[in-house]
C-alpha cells in the first residue's frame, strides 16, 4: 500500500531517517572500495568466470575458490540496467506486491526448525501440516502482503523439503510467496511447480509468483549453491531476494555503519554478477542486520540495533534504487508474551516509518528457530495499527471542519452530526484484538488476556472452513514432483529418523 | 606485592596477552614447574572468566581475549608440559559438517576450548565425513566436535557418524554437535555423545567427556 504521499503532501506521515545523505554516500563510496581492493570469495567457477569475463579481478584461486574484486565502474554499470522495481504477483493475481520507493508489504519468515503447536502451546519441530496452518493465517490477515513457510517441513525427506514446504503454502495461500530452495535441483522443481500453479511458463511470463530467496553468507563469502541458484534464477526472470545475514561484532563489524557497509558490499556482488549475466535481472536486497548478543552469543531479532540499521539499510537502498527486503514482527522471547509484543511493536514500527518495502520475519520468536501462529496474528494488528499512524491527518476544509464547529458552536456535541457519520469510519482505527472495553463489561466477556483473545483468534482461523485452493489434479500433479524429487534423493536418507 | 602466578591470573582475566607471557617466562626463570604454573597460574585465572561470564560481568569479546591469554601462556608451557609426561585435558577436533559454509559458532567453541586448556584443531567448514575420519587417525583426539547452521546439513552430522563408526573408529572419539537448529533429541536420534546448547556449555561438556576418558 502507499503510505507516504508526495508533492502536497510531502509531510503528511510521519518519516524515520537515521543516515543523512553524506552518510549514505560514505556507506555506498566505502562498499565500493571493499568490494575493489578486499573483494569476496566465490565458491563456484562459473560464477567466477562470469564475473571475469565482465571485468572483475580474479585472485588468489583455490581448488574450490577464488577471490574476486570489482572495480567501481562495473558497479555503475550493473546499476544503470538494475530495476528500480520488482513486482511479485500470488498465485491469485489480485494479490501483488509492487515493490519499490516508499511502498511497504509485510510478510512472514522462512524455515524454522521449531514451531508453538497452536493448540497445546508445545514448542516442537515443525511438520507439513504447520507449514499448511502457516498458509491459512497467511491468507486470511489483511496486513500479511506476502507468505514465507514459517517452518521447515520435517516429517518428509529433509534433502527435499522445499518442494513438499511449496506445495503445502500452495495448498492454503494464493498470495506472494518468498521461496526458499536446498540447493539449483531444487530451485528447478520449485518453478515446475509454479508453472503448473500457474498453467504454463507463459504464464509466468505475465508476472513471476515466487521470489527466490538466497542468502550469501557474512563476511563476504558466495557458496557455490548461492551463485548457481543467482545465475539459475537470473536466466529464468525469477525474482530474488540477495540478502546476507551479518551479525555485527561476530561476522561482520561490531559498529553499525561497518555492518552496512560489509552487507552492501555482499549485495552489490549479487547486483554485479545478476545485471551481468542477463540486463534488467530483477533483485531486492537487504535483509537481517542485527548483533550478536554478547552473553549468549544469540542472533538479537528484537534489538534496538536490528531496528536501526533495517532503517539506515532501507535509505541506502531507496538512495541506490534497488528494492528493499526489511525485517520485523520478529522478537527473541520464546512465547507470544509482552516481550514478544514489545520487540515485535518498536520493529513494526520503525520498518513502516522508514518505508522498507519487502518486510519479512512476522511470526518469528526465538531469534528466528521458533515460529508462532499467535505472534502472526498479533503482529498483523499492531501492522494495521501502525499503518493508521502511517496514513497521517489529512489537513483540508472537510478535515477541518470549520462549518461544522460553527454549526454545533459551544456546548453542543457531534455525535448525531453527518460529519461524523461519513468521516469516524476512515479517521478513528477499530481494534480486533485490543481491548478498549470498560472493567464490567471486559469482566463480562470473560476478562479474557490479551493472549488469550489473540490465541482463539488464531483457532478460529485455523478451523474455519475454506474453499480449497487446488484442484485434484493440479495437487496431484504438483504432489508428482515432490515424488520424484524424493525418489531422485532416497540414498541420502539414513535409515534412522532424526527429526521426527 | 603478589606473586607472579597471582599475576598471571589477573593477566589473562584481563586479556592481557603480551604480560601473561612475560610472566610465564619470569616463573620458568624462577625454576617453577610447569604443571604449577599452569594450575595455580592461568588455569585459576580462566576459572574466574568464567564465573564472571555466568554472571553477566564479562562478555564474548572479553572472554575470547582472556582464552587467547591463556593460550599464548599454555603455548610456552606445552612442550614443557609434553617433555615431562604431563598429561593435558585433552585434544578436540571441529569442523562444520559437509554442505555447510557457516562457521562462526564452531569457531566460538574453538577459542573458548583454547581458553579451557584444551589442543582444538580446526579443520574448517564444508568438511566431509572422509575428513573428520583422517582427523580421527592424525591427531587421535578425545573429541569431535561438529557443527551445522541449516536443516538440510544436519543429516550430514548422522552421515559423518555413521561413516566413523564404518571405520571402526567410533570407540575412539567421543562425538558432540551443536548449532542453532540442533538439539539435545537430535544428537541422541543420530546417536551423539553430547550436545552443547552455546559455546560455553560445549567447552563444558568437553571438559566433563575428557576426564570421563
Amino acid at each position: 500500500m502507499q503510505v507516504k504521499r508526495n508533492n502536497y503532501y510531502i509531510h503528511a506521515s510521519p518519516v524515520f531517517e537515521v543516515l543523512t545523505e553524506d552518510e549514505i554516500e560514505a556507506i555506498y563510496f566505502s562498499a565500493l572500495r571493499v568490494l575493489y581492493e578486499t573483494g569476496v570469495r566465490v565458491y563456484d567457477k562459473e560464477g567466477v568466470a562470469v564475473a571475469h569475463a565482465g571485468g572483475a579481478i580474479v585472485e588468489d584461486v583455490q581448488s574450490d575458490s577464488a577471490l574476486v574484486k570489482i572495480p567501481p565502474w562495473m558497479v555503475d554499470k550493473a546499476l544503470a540496467t538494475l530495476p528500480r522495481k520488482v513486482t511479485v504477483h500470488g498465485p491469485d493475481r489480485k494479490y501483488r506486491m509492487e515493490l519499490y520507493k516508499n511502498q511497504i508489504y509485510y510478510g512472514c519468515g522462512s524455515d524454522t526448525p521449531y514451531t508453538i503447536d497452536p493448540y497445546t502451546h508445545e514448542r516442537r519441530r515443525a511438520t507439513y501440516k504447520d507449514v499448511k496452518n502457516f498458509a491459512k493465517l497467511a491468507q486470511a490477515l489483511p496486513n500479511i502482503d506476502f507468505h514465507m513457510s514459517l517452518g521447515i517441513v520435517q516429517d518428509v525427506s529433509v534433502g527435499t523439503y522445499d518442494r513438499w514446504q511449496y506445495l503445502a503454502m500452495l495448498e492454503s495461500t494464493s498470495k506472494p510467496i518468498n521461496l526458499t530452495a536446498v540447493d539449483l535441483e531444487g530451485v528447478k522443481d520449485l518453478l515446475e511447480m509454479a508453472y503448473i500453479r500457474l498453467g504454463g511458463e507463459e504464464e509466468w511470463k505475465k508476472g513471476p509468483i515466487f521470489s527466490l530467496y538466497i542468502e550469501p553468507v557474512s563476511p563476504l563469502s558466495h557458496s557455490e549453491e548461492v551463485i548457481q541458484k543467482l545465475l539459475f534464477a537470473t536466466d529464468h526472470h525469477i525474482p530474488f531476494v540477495y540478502t546476507p545475514c551479518p551479525l555485527a561484532g561476530a561476522t561482520s563489524p561490531t559498529t553499525l555503519a561497518g555492518t552496512a557497509v560489509q552487507a552492501l558490499t555482499e549485495s552489490l556482488f549479487g547486483i554485479v554478477l545478476s545485471q551481468l549475466r542477463r540486463p534488467g535481472a530483477q533483485l531486492i536486497i537487504g535483509g537481517l542486520m542485527s548483533n550478536m548478543d554478547m552473553l549468549t552469543t544469540v542472533y538479537s531479532y528484537g534489538s534496538p540495533e536490528m531496528a536501526l540499521l533495517s532503517a539506515a539499510y532501507t535509505q541506502i537502498t531507496k538512495w541506490l534504487g534497488v528494492p528493499m527486503y526489511e525485517t520485523a514482527g520478529c522478537s527473541d522471547a520464546k512465547l507470544y508474551d509482552e516481550q514478544a509484543a514489545m520487540e515485535a511493536t518498536i520493529n513494526i514500527a520503525t520498518a513502516a516509518l522508514s518505508g522498507g518495502n519487502m518486510i519479512h520475519d512476522v511470526g518469528y520468536l526465538e531469534q528466528g528457530l521458533t515460529s508462532s501462529p499467535e505472534m502472526m496474528v498479533a503482529a498483523d494488528e499492531i501492522i494495521d495499527m501502525v499503518k493508521r499512524i502511517m496514513r497521517g491527518i489529512p489537513v483540508n476544509d472537510t478535515t477541518k471542519a470549520l462549518d461544522v464547529i460553527a454549526e454545533i458552536g459551544p456546548g453542543g456535541h457531534f455525535l448525531e452530526h453527518d460529519h461524523t457519520y461519513s468521516h469516524f469510519k476512515d479517521e478513528i482505527w477499530r481494534p480486533k484484538l485490543v481491548s478498549r472495553e470498560g472493567w464490567a463489561d471486559w469482566q463480562a466477556s470473560g476478562a479474557k488476556t490479551h493472549g488469550q483473545r489473540v490465541h482463539e483468534r488464531v483457532i478460529e482461523i485455523l478451523e474455519a472452513e475454506t474453499e480449497p485452493l487446488l484442484d485434484e489434479a493440479m495437487y496431484k500433479e504438483l504432489r508428482h514432483v515432490c515424488e520424484m524429487a524424493d525418489a531422485r534423493h532416497k540414498d541420502e536418507e539414513l535409515d534412522m529418523s532424526m527429526f521426527v | 606485592m603478589s606473586s607472579v602466578l597471582e599475576r598471571l591470573s589477573t593477566a589473562v582475566i584481563a586479556g592481557d596477552a603480551e604480560n601473561s607471557v612475560k610472566l610465564v617466562h619470569r616463573a620458568l626463570d624462577k625454576g617453577m614447574d610447569p604443571k604449577d604454573i599452569l594450575d595455580n597460574g592461568l588455569v585459576p585465572g580462566m576459572d574466574e572468566v568464567g564465573i564472571r561470564f555466568r554472571r553477566g560481568d564479562m562478555f564474548v569479546p572479553e572472554v575470547l581475549m582472556s582464552a587467547d591469554t591463556m593460550s599464548a601462556g599454555l603455548d610456552i608451557l606445552r612442550p614443557l608440559l609434553a617433555a615431562a609426561g604431563t598429561q593435558l585435558i585433552g585434544t578436540v577436533v571441529l569442523g562444520t559438517v559437509k554442505g555447510d559454509l557457516h562457521d562462526i559458532g564452531k569457531n566460538l567453541v574453538g577459542m573458548m576450548a583454547e581458553g579451557a586448556g584444551f589442543e582444538v584443531i580446526d579443520i574448517g567448514f564444508n568438511v566431509p565425513p572422509e575428513r573428520f575420519i583422517d582427523a580421527i587417525k592424525e591427531h587421535q583426539p578425545n573429541i569431535i566436535g561438529m557443527s551445522a547452521m541449516l536443516t538440510t546439513t544436519m543429516r550430514a552430522m548422522g552421515h559423518t557418524i555413521r561413516a566413523i563408526e564404518e571405520a571402526g573408529l567410533r570407540d575412539k572419539v567421543k562425538i558432540i554437535v551443536g548449532g542453532a537448529p540442533v538439539d539435545a533429541e537430535f544428537a541422541t536420534r543420530i546417536t551423539a555423545d553430547g550436545y552443547g546448547s552455546n559455546a560455553p556449555s560445549a567447552v563444558e561438556l568437553c571438559k566433563s567427556l575428557a576426564s570421563a576418558s
